[in-house]
C-alpha cells in the first residue's frame, strides 16, 4: 500500500481515468503558442501568438498573418507581460494551434469551425462551432501559465478547457516550475528571458516563492528595439526593409548602397504588419550575429590589458549580415553593444519614446533582488542552483556573461547555472516538462476531473494547482 | 506534496525509521520503479564509506523511454557524521540526498524533481537536505562544509 501525504483539501475527489489518449499540453507565451500531445520531445505545434484581423475577420497562424495583401491589422492577444488581456481571441487562438496542426484532430470545415473566418466571398453562416460537439472531449488539458498569472486567469483557463472545450480534466502548471524540474532541480533560481518579460525568480520545493518574483522588459522585443536604434543611428542609416516589399535585388558591395526594386501594394499593409515582417528580419540578425560581452568585466570596464573591453572587443571578428534588400555590412563591436544593456543600464542605446532603463531591470540586479527576498538560510542554495531559460538566453555569451556578473556580485558564494544545451529544451522547455509529467501513468492522481469543477467550480485550480 | 502524482512504497517508510532508531543502516538509496509509478528502496547498507556511497550514486542509471540506459537520479538518506568545527565532538544528521546529475536526460529529471516532496514528506525526522547535481555536490568535503557554516 502507498502513503502519500495529501492532505483532505487537496485530494482529488474523483480520479481521472481515461488512460487510453495523450493529453494535450499547451504552453501559450508572448511570441508563440507551443502545443502537442504529451509524451512527445518537442511541440509538433509551433504557431505565432500575432494574429491578423481585416474586415473579413480574423487570421491565425503563420501561413495566414505574413500575407501583405490582406489588409492585415496585426494583435496579440497576450499583454506584454505575457498573460492573457484578449480571452476571446487568446481562446480561438490556441484551439488554431491545437485542432490545426496535431494530426489526430480532424480539422473541422474551416468555413464553420469559426477558427480563420476569412469568408468575404463564402456564403455561409458564421455560428461557430456546432453545439455539442466540442474539440477537446477526448483530451485532458495540461497548461502552462506564468507565475504572476491571475486567479481570475487561473479560472479563465479551466473555465475554456471545461466549457467551451469540453476537457474530460485539466492541470496548469507553472512555467517556471517545468523548467526547473526539467534541469532535475525542485529547489531553484529560474531566469526566463524570453520575448516580451525577462523575469527571476525562486523556487522552493516546487513551490514558486511569491515574493521573489523579479520582471521587467529587458528581454527579446527590447533587444529589437535596441537594434532598430542601432540602424537608425549607424553611418549611414541601415534601412529595414522587411522582405515583402522587395521585388528582385542585385548584389552590393558590403557598405554600398542596395540596389532593390520595390513591390507596390494597392492598399498599403498595415504598420502593425509592417512591425511584424520586420521583427521578422530582426529575429534572424538577433540569431545569427548579436552576441553578449561574456566577461568578466562590463563591455565599457577596463581589463587587465590597459584597455577598455570595448576596445578589446573591436580588434574582434565581426560577422556580415544581409538585410532583405541586399544591403550588407560587416557588424564589429556593435554585435556586443546592443546586448550589453541586459547586464548594463548605463549601455543601453536610446528607445525613442521609451523612458531610458532603470539598473533594478538589469538581469543581474533582478537576481539580486529575488535572492534578497528569501530566507537568508535559502540564498546560497538558489545561487547555485540557477536555470536558465527562454529564447533570448540563446544569445552566445549570455550565460557565462551573467555567470561572471554574479560571480563578481557574490564573491565568496559558489554560482552555479544550469542551461539545456540543446536548443529545444531551451526554448520549449517548460512544454517539454508538461510534456513529461502529463505522460506519466501516475499524472492520473493529479488531473482535475470534470467532475470534480463541476462540484467545486474554477476556484478548484487555487486549491489544486498550486 | 509531489506533482507527478508518483507514489511511495512503503517500504520506504519503514527502512527509513529502521536507519533513524535502529542504527545499524548507514544509507539507503531510493529509486523511481521502472514503471516511474513509485518510489522504492533500491538499497540499504550499513557500510560506512562515504566514497562507496558516493560511487553508487554517480553510477547509478536508469532507462529512458525508448528503454535506452542512461545516467539515473536517485534519492538517497545518509546518516551523516561529523567532526565539529569547534573541536567539540560529533554531531549526526539524518540528511536527504536529491542527486539527479545534470547529464541525465530531461524525462528522469523531470520526474524525480517533481516526485521528490512525495518522498520527504513521507518521512519524518529529516535534519537536512542537500540537492546535488554534480560530482563536487556529493564530495563528503562540499556537504560537511555547509553543516560546518551551519546551514
Ligand atoms: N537563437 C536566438 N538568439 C536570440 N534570440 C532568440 C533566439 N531564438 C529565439 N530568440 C528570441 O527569443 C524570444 C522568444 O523566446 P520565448 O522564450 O519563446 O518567448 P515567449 O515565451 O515569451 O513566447 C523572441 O524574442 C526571439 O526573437
Ligand atoms: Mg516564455
Amino acid at each position: 500500500m502507498a502513503s502519500q501525504t495529501l492532505n483532505s483539501s487537496m485530494q482529488p475527489t474523483d480520479v481521472y481515468g481515461g488512460d487510453e489518449v495523450s493529453a494535450i499540453i499547451l504552453d501559450p507565451g508572448y511570441s508563440s503558442v507551443r502545443a502537442g500531445f504529451a509524451g512527445e520531445d518537442t511541440p509538433k505545434s509551433f504557431v505565432n501568438s500575432h494574429y491578423g484581423v481585416n474586415e473579413s475577420g480574423t487570421v491565425f497562424g503563420d501561413d495566414a498573418i505574413h500575407n501583405p495583401l490582406a489588409a492585415l491589422d496585426i494583435r496579440n492577444p497576450m499583454s506584454k507581460e505575457g498573460i492573457v488581456e484578449d480571452w476571446d481571441t487568446a481562446t480561438r487562438l490556441w484551439e488554431y494551434s491545437i485542432t490545426s496542426r496535431l494530426t489526430s484532430f480532424k480539422q473541422a470545415d474551416p468555413r464553420t469551425n469559426g477558427l480563420n473566418d476569412d469568408l468575404k466571398d463564402m456564403d455561409v453562416e458564421m455560428d461557430g462551432i456546432e453545439e455539442g460537439e466540442k474539440p477537446l472531449e477526448e483530451h485532458p488539458l495540461l497548461m502552462t501559465e506564468t507565475a504572476w498569472n491571475s486567479p481570475k486567469n487561473r479560472e479563465k483557463s479551466i473555465e475554456i478547457a471545461m466549457e467551451s472545450w469540453g476537457c474530460p480534466a485539466f492541470w496548469l502548471a507553472r512555467n517556471s516550475v517545468m523548467a526547473a524540474f526539467g534541469a532535475g532541480k525542485a529547489t531553484a533560481l529560474v531566469v526566463d528571458v524570453g520575448a516580451s518579460t525577462a523575469s527571476v525568480l525562486a523556487i522552493h520545493d516546487g513551490l514558486i516563492l511569491k515574493k521573489s518574483v523579479q520582471k521587467s522588459h529587458l528581454a527579446g522585443n527590447w533587444l529589437s528595439s535596441q537594434l532598430r536604434t542601432l540602424f537608425e543611428t549607424s553611418e549611414p542609416k541601415v534601412e529595414l526593409v522587411p522582405h515583402y516589399m522587395i521585388m528582385s535585388k542585385s548584389p552590393v558591395d558590403a557598405g554600398a548602397p542596395a540596389q532593390a526594386t520595390y513591390r507596390k501594394y494597392e492598399k498599403s499593409p498595415t504598420d502593425s504588419f509592417r512591425a511584424l515582417e520586420e521583427e521578422r528580419v530582426l529575429t534572424e540578425f538577433k540569431e545569427s550575429v548579436v552576441q553578449v560581452w561574456p566577461g568578466p568585466g562590463r563591455l565599457n570596464s577596463n581589463n587587465q590589458m590597459g584597455m577598455t573591453n570595448l576596445e578589446y572587443a573591436k580588434g574582434q571578428p565581426g560577422r556580415v549580415f544581409e538585410m532583405p534588400d541586399g544591403y550588407n555590412q560587416m557588424w564589429g563591436v556593435e554585435r556586443f553593444s546592443v546586448s550589453e544593456g541586459m547586464f548594463d543600464e548605463k549601455a543601453a542605446l536610446p528607445i525613442p519614446g521609451e523612458q531610458p532603463i532603470t539598473k533594478a531591470q538589469t538581469i543581474p540586479e533582478m537576481v539580486k533582488a529575488s535572492v534578497n527576498a528569501v530566507d537568508m538560510d535559502l540564498r546560497s542554495q538558489l545561487l547555485q542552483n540557477i536555470v536558465v531559460t527562454g529564447g533570448t538566453t540563446l544569445i552566445n555569451g549570455f550565460t557565462d556573461r551573467l555567470n561572471n556578473e554574479l560571480v563578481a556580485m557574490y564573491p565568496s558564494a559558489r554560482i552555479k547555472i544550469q542551461a539545456a544545451g540543446l536548443t529545444a529544451e531551451r526554448r520549449f522547455g517548460s512544454w517539454i516538462g508538461g510534456s513529461i509529467l502529463g505522460s506519466l501513468g501516475t499524472f492520473h492522481q493529479m488531473w482535475i476531473s470534470r467532475k470534480e469543477y463541476e462540484e467545486f467550480g474554477a476556484n478548484v485550480v487555487e486549491k489544486r494547482c498550486k | 506534496m509531489s506533482q507527478s502524482g508518483v507514489q511511495v512504497d512503503n517500504d520506504c517508510i519503514k527502512q527509513f525509521n529502521e536507519l533513524k532508531l535502529g542504527k545499524t543502516l548507514k544509507y539507503i538509496i531510493y529509486k523511481l520503479s521502472d514503471d516511474f509509478g513509485n518510489i522504492v528502496v533500491e538499497e540499504t547498507s550499513s557500510d560506512k564509506d562515504w566514497d562507496n556511497f558516493r560511487e553508487k550514486l554517480v553510477n547509478a542509471k536508469t532507462k529512458n523511454k525508448q528503454g535506452k540506459e542512461g545516467k539515473g537520479p536517485r534519492y538517497a538518506v545518509y546518516d551523516f557524521e561529523y567532526d565539529l568545527a569547534s573541536g567539540e565532538g560529533k554531531r549526526n544528521k539524518i540528511t536527504f540526498i536529491a542527486w539527479s546529475p545534470d547529464d541525465a536526460a530531461i524525462g528522469p529529471k523531470m520526474t524525480y524533481a517533481s516526485s521528490k516532496d512525495a518522498l520527504k514528506r513521507s518521512l519524518n525526522g529529516i535534519a537536512a537536505e542537500v540537492q546535488a547535481n554534480d560530482e563536487d555536490d556529493i564530495e563528503y568535503n562540499t556537504i560537511l562544509s555547509k553543516f560546518n557554516k551551519g546551514a
